[in-house]
């Protein structure tokens, strides 16, 4: 039985298995320690940096839940949420993708992307859905993990390929950041800011052309607002001109190449243009020569405003410039010189001689007796434009002049020589002797009353005589109806009518047996003698 | 009284395919009835659960700090590590669900790897226990193992039926590591030979 106890072969066999075993059953858990090593390393080396933004809100954001994304690929995760210190705004812990330690510097920008509708469109609409996401700008610069949040997107989101310019305009109207730039109609970029100018005369408005675009912006471009309905009315009828539609409602901005221009114009970034308030101004030529003159003008100038054209012969070639007033205290005389610009380059001279300085030319043409006048623009609103033209009989009537720039001689406006003959007949209606005139009327008037006095007493006598007619009338009355019963005695079908006519018929008889005695003694006149002969 | 303790100290052998008794006098290395492999213990049961339940242990750590599931809503996901799942669950006052979960997915694994740990470490070190109590924990352990299957019979019920194209639910890398955890330990379980237990006991 002791034989059992120590069994050969139970050594010998599990010798064998450790041999054959020992290292198959233990790679299982070297697998497991690789894999889950593998797991654990790769979680631990994809963990980038964290990084801390502030944020004004924490409206939409949640951890663990809102991605960090840029050109919409996550690039980072929401960890954390918290009160900031100044118990104002919110810090949010975002644990970023590895690769992302690159550009998070400085400059990066983040903000919050949330569905956002606008006249533009509707942006962010996926986010209804999946909740905000943080989007971030990458900006190249120093290494930075603390950010500021922003409140609202850049306009530019992206680094996109392009020029910026800017633009200056006097009235913003309804652009901002966003408004669109078209180039013949296509959207090519648009405003990324604007800030008013530093002494506050202009704003400035910093736009974006994209890449393909920026190439004519040009030395002679034209920018101008192209927001809203333009209805101008011409010789050929009424002409309709609008924007986009979306420039309609949020306003645009477009701009037009001078044909003119080669691609050696092309102007470098942020070179300032002027934008026209609309198209028909911006396709008005500049004049960069102006003169200056002054015109003194003896009558109102209501109607007459700063920037009113100058039109020679119903042509602009300037514009008002200026208007003031000045009273001299010792004669108290009332002057005002309106300031004109006139631009000389808008003129062709033909048989220009040499040398010949606008100024010199216009004193040629002042002693050819080139006159300004006011004249009535528009007859609905009173606006009034200086006109120049030749009046070879007016006179030349200088005036005191102290704005330093040459007077330009005025004449008086077709209004106000008619309102100058006007007087004139007044005057002479005036000098009329009007009391002897009232007084011979007067004498004329009485003995028009003793007239009329003599004309009363006739009447009254033919009163009288009219009573007498009438008591004449009445006898005749009588006469008539005395007559009416006799006539009435003789109607058809009375007595004495009847009687009448059998009076008549034998009057007849007798007459024809007259008639027949008259000619039987015409026939026989013996028969008075022999009596009748019986045959 | 020891000697006659068990079959082997007697001269037997017992198949273990089909239970036939082998005298080790006949120094057969094969069963004469059904032709198997004979040995008195199972071979190298000490090494091969030791090797399984490492294993686990390895497994087990990206089971617990991984997500399991990853809920894709609207393309923003939403991953649940089996920890945050049931307190997630507890916060939302669903406490006998996240009991359960609490206990098929961390209670049931993280016991049955010390209840093995501590099977291999008392046959290595002869610690003189009872026996008859440890061979209970034993066969709890190899009956338990399964049921801890819970948390991937649920992903893998889910990922089917939850799938909208807006609302997906994909199976984290943890699920993984766990199936693997609870099938290691199945078979570190059913590697052991709990005969182990009793072969060491001096005073039976």
């Amino acid at each position: 039985m002791n034989d059992f106890i120590e069994p050969p072969y139970e050594a010998a066999d599990a010798e064998i298995n450790k041999k054959r075993e020992l290292p198959l059953i233990w790679l299982l858990p070297l697998c497991a320690l690789l894999v889950s090593g593998w797991l654990i390393y790769k979680t631990v080396s994809e963990k980038g940096p964290e990084i801390i933004i502030n944020f004004p809100s924490a409206d939409g954001l949640e951890v663990d839940k809102t991605k960090i994304k840029y050109l919409d690929v996550e690039i980072g995760k929401v960890t954390d949420i918290a009160i900031n210190k100044d118990m104002k705004t919110i810090d949010v812990t975002a644990e970023m993708h590895k690769e992302s330690s690159s550009y998070l510097t400085n400059s990066t920008q983040f903000w919050v992307v949330r569905p956002q509708i606008g006249l533009s469109g509707v942006t962010g609409l996926n986010t209804l859905m999946s909740g905000a996401y943080i989007a971030i700008k990458p900006e190249k610069g120093k290494r930075e993990r603390h950010f500021k949040g922003l409140d609202i997107p850049p306009v530019l989101e992206t680094n996109a390929l392009g020029k910026k310019f800017v633009l200056e305009t006097t009235n913003i109207g309804s652009m901002g950041p966003g408004t669109p730039i078209s180039f013949h109609g296509i959207n090519v970029g648009e405003v990324l800011d604007y800030e008013l100018a530093k002494n506050a005369d202009k704003i400035k408005l910093t736009v974006f052309v994209n890449a393909p675009y920026d190439q004519f912006i040009r030395t002679n471009t034209r920018f101008w607002i192209d927001s809203g309905i333009d209805l101008s009315a011409g010789a050929d009828g009424f002409k309709l001109r609008t924007g986009p539609l979306s420039a309609l409602l949020g306003g645009g901005i477009a701009f037009r190449t001078d044909p003119n221009d080669k691609a050696a114009d092309i102007v470098p970034e942020n070179t300032p243009f002027q934008l026209f308030d609309g198209y028909d101004q911006s396709t008005e030529v500049i004049y960069h020569r102006t003169v200056k003159v002054v015109m003194y003008f003896n009558e109102s100038v209501r109607g007459l405003a700063i920037g009113a054209p100058v039109l020679l012969r119903g042509i602009p070639i300037g514009k008002v410039t200026g208007i003031n007033l000045e009273i001299d205290v010792k004669t108290v005389d009332i002057e005002i010189p309106v300031l004109v610009e006139v631009e000389p380059d808008r003129i062709v001279m033909i048989n220009k001689p040499a040398n010949m300085t606008p100024k010199e030319n216009i004193a040629h043409l002042v002693a050819k007796g080139l006159r300004a006048q006011l004249q009535t623009g528009s007859l609905l609103t009173g606006q009034l434009f200086v006109a120049l033209d030749l009046f070879p009989q007016s006179k030349v009537v200088a005036h005191n002049n102290h704005t330093g720039y040459p007077e330009f001689p005025t004449t008086p406006s077709a209004m106000n020589q008619i309102m100058n003959s006007a007087q004139a007949v007044l005057d002479k209606i005036s000098k009329l002797p009007l009391e002897t005139m009232t007084s011979e009327i007067n004498k004329t008037l009485t003995s028009l009353q003793g007239t009329s006095k003599a004309a009363t007493k006739t009447l009254v006598t033919a009163n009288g005589t009219l009573s007498t007619a009438d008591k004449t009338l009445s006898s005749a009355d009588k006469a008539m109806s005395s007559a009416q019963q006799v006539l009435t005695t003789l109607e058809p079908g009375s007595t004495t009518q009847y009687e009448l006519n059998q009076l008549l018929q034998e009057l007849t008889q007798t007459a024809s047996s007259v008639k027949q005695l008259t000619n039987y003694l015409e026939e026989h006149p013996e028969s008075l003698i022999r009596g009748k002969n019986e045959k | 009284m020891q000697g006659k303790a068990n079959a082997l100290m007697q001269g037997f052998i017992r198949c273990h395919d089909c239970g036939y008794l082998v005298k080790t006098a006949d120094q057969l290395s094969a069963c004469p009835r059904c032709d198997s492999h004979l040995h008195a213990r199972r071979p190298n049961s000490l090494q091969r659960t030791a090797a399984l339940l490492f294993s686990s242990f390895f497994l087990y750590i990206p089971a617990n700090i991984f997500p399991i599931m990853n809920v894709n809503q609207f393309g923003a996901g939403d991953p649940h590590t089996i920890a945050g799942g049931i307190i997630e669950l507890f916060n939302s006052g669903m406490v006998p669900i996240g009991l359960l979960v609490l206990v098929a997915s961390i209670l049931v694994p993280s016991l049955k790897l010390i209840g093995i740990g501590l099977l291999l470490l008392c046959v290595h070190f002869r610690w003189q226990i009872n026996a008859r109590k440890w061979t209970v924990m034993y066969r709890v352990i190899a009956f338990v193992g399964r049921w801890s299957m819970l948390d991937i019979f649920m992903i893998s019920i889910l990922v089917d039926l939850v799938n909208f194209g807006a609302v997906q639910i994909i199976a984290g890398p943890a699920a993984t590591a766990f199936a693997a955890v609870v099938i290691l330990t199945m078979f570190a379980a059913e590697n052991f030979d709990p005969r182990l237990l009793w072969d060491n006991q001096q005073n039976l």
